[in-house]
């Protein structure tokens, strides 16, 4: 490990936006700010690759990132698709209307 | 000849596959002839087996046959591997030939049903999964047969399956069996684990060397394959199901619940009896369960109505007396007494079953009666039946209920105590039994009956009543296999008396239900007995006065134990699961935010622990 | 990149040609069994490739792709596993009014991720591989979620799947990251050296911890199984079978491959957790399976359960003794099959049974009450799959639970074989449930469609009921195949 003050304070960074990003999934009900949250955990966990990378000096923990980065597109691509369904079908966008399937 | 070992559940399994390829589209005929002969032949190898068998020396009768390595796990390769000796080929006399009797009569008695095909594509199951039971070397392939005979059990239960009562009937056998059948499992498991190998013979001589006589190890071992026994061959307190499982076709409960698969168990204990032998607990534990199993169920039969339940329940108690000479040590005599309880209850059930289909399908034996001038063939079968069910001198019961009554006598697990149940036992057999037969066959006739006649019904029937009337004087090849447990000397009063009591049991049924005590009632009128003898005129009113006396409290015990205690076993069980399934589904409740939460909180958990005990 | 490694990688670029053909075919015009057939093709001849090169020796192609025996296998056996699968979706999806060609792209997609996970030793390769399985299978998951023929549970389930995926995949990224920033290596065979043996620091431990909790949810060990059943339900059969095998099968694969090749097993704690969470999958999967009505949830629930079993195996391979540690890994890849195997038969027989058109699935009781008596050929098959779910003998689920059971007991893992055997016990109840359900009188009102069931269908499920049964009767072939695989790790 290298540097260590300084990839410690970067973590401790990534970890406090991480945890940030998971209570905001758990006490959202709109699923456009869940979407929001889940792109604050992917971003800490590409903070973390950042700093990794520079600590280490080496540019696999940004090629990491721009992965991460793609991953995220991705999946908002994908996500505001069926969000739009979720508005039409409900006329809202509360996640909590979604409780058919239990049991 | 032995060579050709592997045929005898090969055929009845290459039966399964024809039968099962042509999807009922056979014509029945040709249904008939795979379905039957498939097993005919496999009797036939057997015997073939027999003759070379008898003809070497006893002290190296056994053969190993290693059809292929069935898997290859690290150390562990159990083979398609089969293993014969005595024990087994005993089994195997009773399983195809009795089995091949069964198929043979079956395809009279099924014919003008609508799933004939089907049946026999089940039954030709059931037979190879038995003998394969009984063949198996190693505890793979045991347990194997083992879930296989459950399986055609539990679809043969459920055989017609358009009366939902049926399915309630199969589901029951197959979850009070599955409770025996876990501890089967577990008791398995343990066994190799413990000595390392899943070769039963090996296992049974690495046992003797492991463990001191006594050990805890072994005695906990031996109770849960009891476990597994009891479930199997429906002991207390697991029997609640054989009853019901006569909800099946006749010639599958003479088959299936009379002549093989429920006395599995009691197979299953002599092929281990080296691990019984070291544990004098265990061997207790399975003389009591006999003991009690065969009084409980004894007084049970007296109260039924239903001829095939009277049955059922005689079937529990023979097993149980099994299992008696099993617990003391007489483990010969348990395994004659399982083939001639296959000869004449077998005998028995088909019987009955002739009777049945002659009546429209009555069951109630009080709305038979008077059935000897109709049908006289089930008669005079009916009749050997019975004298083999009561042990009377000469059939073939006799001799092995009286090799076991004078081991109990003289053994440590038995003693006079136990012998006394067992006679008592014997003296009830013969009451039910006779109220049975002169009820079915004398007094008033209450109902039309046509004889079905044909090879198809008589040659079963008369091949069966000379076995069991002549069975007791084969000679198995046991001594080999199994311990000789030595000539029990006993003193002349008891081998007396414990051929007396099923007589006297006999003239008390002929004089109650027969001549309906007319001798009696004079002897009454006179007394201060004559109010009471008022209850004598009937075999009703004979019924409510031994009720009384007798068996009431039994009954009451009984019921007791079948209404609750023993009913309740498999319905806690099934009510736990149920419950623990309601409570899990109560997790599962359909909100995504709730899953991510249970998400967050379970892998801070796993976190956690991967730090703080890292 | 040299011409080596372009071979090693030709299968692989097969598998992407597939979609960027079709997605080229499908700009210009419409035609589902044009695109089957090219999807089916490119399946067999990556196959085909992958197949050719087996023997070969291991070909490490640029540093995040892997060739070697084991790679070779799962990504044959995904290949395998995705053509039935794709076959036994093509009437389902004609019945359907949806789009069907972008189906296959989207399917050709996950199976390229797939692959590319199998092969990967590289965090980077490992987490395009997932993710690009993953997204395609959102997309999947919500296939019908518009249109006339559309169930109202489709658009719950995927965004369901969406946002927990996503979630997990963040808990996955965070510790990769955690444990690049511990090592300064991406790699798995480069952390072997130090994952476990570096034991000041918490990075590497909370990383590994925090990987486990992102593959958990993946391959739904309890307490991460939750969107299992309603993702199970709520997507369309054909998709829900590919979840089932091929995203399971190759996650898991490719979990064995991480935790031997980067010595993750050295990391007690976390190998003692997995313990807990594989009894807690054996338990909790059999006992929501038991009462369940819902077939196609009770066969989630049941996968649950099995992961469960394939974890008993995979927690022997932490044991020290080689031997029992080879025993235990051919031990998963035998599994992995026989569940491929079985799960989807089980699958592709509510596939033929649905109706699509009437946007409905096959998934009550009332379906299948009676199927002996109507379609013998598919009520059988669906009897074998199930007694093999069950581990009756005779069925390859018997012979992999032996395996996996074999493995338990040479790494003296007492509690969970322990629980193994309750767990297979509970099992079989619901399993034999079903059967008797078969067997009963069909109702009045059929509720399924007496329609011929399509040959395609047909043929996939005759073959795999055939593999069924003679594995389960002379499995020593497979269990060289694998014994061979596997020879590689570590």
């Amino acid at each position: 490990m290298v540097d260590v003050a300084l990839i410690d304070h970067v973590f401790i960074l990534a970890a406090i936006l991480f945890c940030l990003g998971l209570v905001g999934v758990l006490v959202r009900r709109n699923i456009i700010f869940m979407l929001i949250s889940m792109e604050i955990m992917l971003n800490a966990a590409g903070l973390a690759f950042i700093a990794a990378g520079s600590a280490w000096g080496q540019p696999d923990g940004q090629v990491m990132f721009l992965a991460v980065v793609t991953l995220g597109a991705a999946e908002v691509a994908v996500a505001l698709g069926l969000t739009l369904l979720l508005f039409r079908r409900y006329q809202s966008v509360d996640v909590d209307n979604l409780k058919e399937l239990r049991g | 000849m032995l060579d050709w070992l592997w045929l005898v559940p090969g055929l009845p399994f290459l039966g399964f596959l024809i039968l099962f390829a042509g999807q009922g589209k056979m014509p029945k005929r040709w249904t008939t002839l795979v379905g039957v002969g498939s097993v005919g032949l496999a009797a036939l190898v057997t015997l073939l087996i027999a003759v070379e068998f008898y003809g070497t020396p006893e002290a190296a009768l056994t053969y190993r046959q290693t059809l292929w390595t069935w898997m290859e796990a690290g150390s562990l390769k159990p083979g398609f591997s089969l293993y014969l000796d005595g024990l087994a080929l005993s089994m195997l006399f009773v399983i195809t030939g009795v089995g091949f009797l069964i198929h043979l009569y079956a395809s009279g008695y099924m014919y003008e049903d609508e799933d004939f095909p089907r049946f026999f594509t089940y039954t030709n199951l059931f037979v190879a999964a038995m003998v394969m039971l009984v063949l198996a070397d190693n505890l793979v392939l045991l347990f194997l047969g083992w879930e296989g005979v459950g399986l055609c059990s539990y679809l043969l239960i459920g055989f017609w399956y358009r009366d939902p009562e049926n399915g309630r009937c199969a589901r029951k056998a197959f979850i009070v069996t599955r409770i025996g059948d876990t501890a089967f499992a577990i008791g398995l498991f343990l066994l190799f684990r413990e000595l390392g190998t899943l070769d039963i013979q090996d296992a049974m001589s690495a046992a003797t060397a492991t463990w001191p006589r006594d050990s805890g190890t072994a005695t906990l071992i031996a109770v849960l394959l009891l476990g597994g026994a009891v479930g199997k061959s429906a002991q207390l307190p697991l029997q609640t199901w054989l009853p019901d499982a006569m909800a099946g076709p006749t010639p599958v409960s003479a088959l299936i619940h009379a002549a093989t698969m429920v006395t599995a168990g009691v197979y299953l204990i002599a092929r281990t009896h080296v691990l019984f032998q070291l544990s004098t607990d265990a061997m207790q534990l399975v003389a009591l369960v006999g003991v009690l199993t065969l009084l409980m169920s004894g007084f049970t039969a007296l109260t039924q109505t239903d001829l095939k339940r009277i049955l059922a329940y005689s079937t529990i108690s023979q097993i149980g007396y099994m299992f008696l000479a099993l617990g003391v040590g007489a483990w010969s005599s348990a395994i004659f007494h399982l083939m001639t309880h296959a000869f004449f209850k077998a005998l028995l059930f088909l019987t009955a079953g002739s009777i049945i289909l002659s009546v429209h399908h009555q069951q109630d034996i009080f709305k038979m009666g008077g059935l000897r001038k109709a049908l006289p063939v089930p008669f005079a079968t009916f009749l050997v039946g019975c004298l083999g069910l009561t042990a009377l001198p000469p059939t073939s019961g006799f001799f092995s209920k009286e090799q076991i009554l004078n081991a109990v006598w003289s053994s440590p697990t038995g003693g006079q105590l136990i012998w006394a149940g067992a006679v008592l036992g014997a003296f009830i057999t013969a009451i039910y039994t006779f109220r049975m037969f002169f009820i079915v066959f004398f007094g008033e006739q209450q109902t039309e009956a046509h004889e079905h006649k044909g090879f198809k019904f008589h040659v079963p029937l008369i091949v069966l009543a000379v076995l069991a009337a002549v069975g007791g004087f084969f000679h198995l090849p046991l001594t080999s296999a199994l311990p000789h447990a030595g000539h029990d000397h006993v003193p002349l009063g008891v081998e007396v008396t414990a051929i007396a009591l099923p007589m006297v049991g006999v003239l008390l049924a002929y004089l109650l239900f027969y001549r309906q005590i007319p001798a009696l009632r004079q002897l009454f009128e006179t007394g201060p007995l004559k109010s009471l003898a008022a209850f004598f005129y009937s075999g009703w009113a004979m019924d409510w006065l031994y009720d009384r006396l007798l068996v009431k409290p039994f009954v009451a015990l009984a019921r007791w134990n079948s209404k609750d205690l023993v009913d309740q076993l498999p319905a806690v069980v099934s009510r736990g699961a149920a419950l623990f399934h309601r409570l899990l589904s109560l997790s599962q409740n359909g909100q995504l935010r709730y899953y991510v939460a249970t998400m967050a909180l379970a892998s801070l958990v796993v976190m956690a622990v991967a730090v703080y005990t890292g | 990149m040299t011409m080596t490694e372009l071979h090693a990688l030709l299968p692989i670029i097969v598998i992407a040609g597939i979609s960027v053909v079709l997605m080229v075919m499908t700009a210009f015009f419409r035609h589902q069994r044009l695109a089957s057939l090219i999807t089916y093709g490119g399946f067999i001849a990556a196959a085909v490739l992958v197949a050719g090169q087996t023997g070969s020796g291991p070909q490490q192609a640029t540093p995040l792709l892997i060739m070697d025996e084991y790679s070779r296998f799962f990504s044959l056996v995904i290949l395998v596993t995705s053509l039935a699968a794709t076959m036994l979706a093509y009437d389902y999806l004609r019945r359907s009014d949806v789009f069907k060609e972008e189906y296959y792209i989207l399917l050709s997609l996950a199976v390229l991720g797939a692959v590319v996970l199998v092969s990967s030793n590289h965090f980077a390769a490992f987490f395009i591989g997932i993710e690009l399985m993953s997204v395609s299978l959102f997309a999947m998951v919500g296939y019908m979620v518009q249109g006339r023929t559309r169930r109202a549970v489709t658009l719950e389930a995927s965004v369901k799947y969406m946002i927990l995926s996503g979630v997990s995949s963040s808990f996955l990224l965070f510790g990769i990251a955690l444990v690049y920033a511990d090592f300064g290596v991406l790699s798995f065979s480069g952390l072997h050296s130090l994952l476990g043996l570096h034991s000041t620091s918490s990075y590497s431990q909370i990383g590994a911890a925090m990987i486990v909790v992102g593959l958990a949810f993946k391959l739904s060990w309890v307490p991460f199984h939750m969107w299992t059943p309603d993702v199970y339900e709520g997507a369309p059969v054909p998709v829900t079978a590919f979840l089932a095998t091929v995203s399971k099968v190759s996650v898991f694969a490719i979990i064995v491959r991480f935790f031997i090749e980067s010595g993750a097993f050295r990391l007690e704690a976390l190998v003692q957790a997995l313990v807990w969470i594989a009894v807690l999958s054996m338990l909790v999967g059999n006992g929501l399976a038991l009462l369940q009505q819902n077939i196609k949830r009770l066969l989630a629930y049941s996968s649950i359960a099995h992961l469960g079993y394939l974890m008993v195996a995979f927690i022997a391979i932490a044991g020290s003794n080689l031997a029992n540690t080879n025993l235990a890994v051919e031990a998963t890849a035998f599994y992995l099959v026989a569940y491929i195997v079985m799960s989807l038969i089980a699958f592709g027989i509510i596939t033929t049974l649905s109706s699509p058109e009437r946007a409905e699935e096959a998934e009550t009781l009332a379906h299948f009450r009676g199927l002996f008596w109507q379609k013998p050929g598919l009520a059988t098959a669906m009897g074998l799959a199930l007694l093999s779910l069950a581990g009756i003998p005779l069925t390859i689920g018997f012979v992999g639970k032996f395996y996996v059971f074999a493995a338990g007991v040479a790494g003296q893992l007492w509690l969970l074989v322990g629980v193994l055997i309750v767990g297979s016990a509970l099992g079989l109840y619901y399993y034999l449930r079903l059967i008797m359900e078969m067997c009963k009188a069909p109702d009045t009102e059929p509720a399924i469609s007496r329609e011929e069931t399509p040959l395609e269908n047909r043929v996939v499920l005759s073959a795999l009921g055939l593999v069924l049964l003679v594995i389960g009767i002379f499995p020593n072939g497979l269990i060289t195949t694998v014994h061979a695989a596997v020879a590689v790790l570590r």
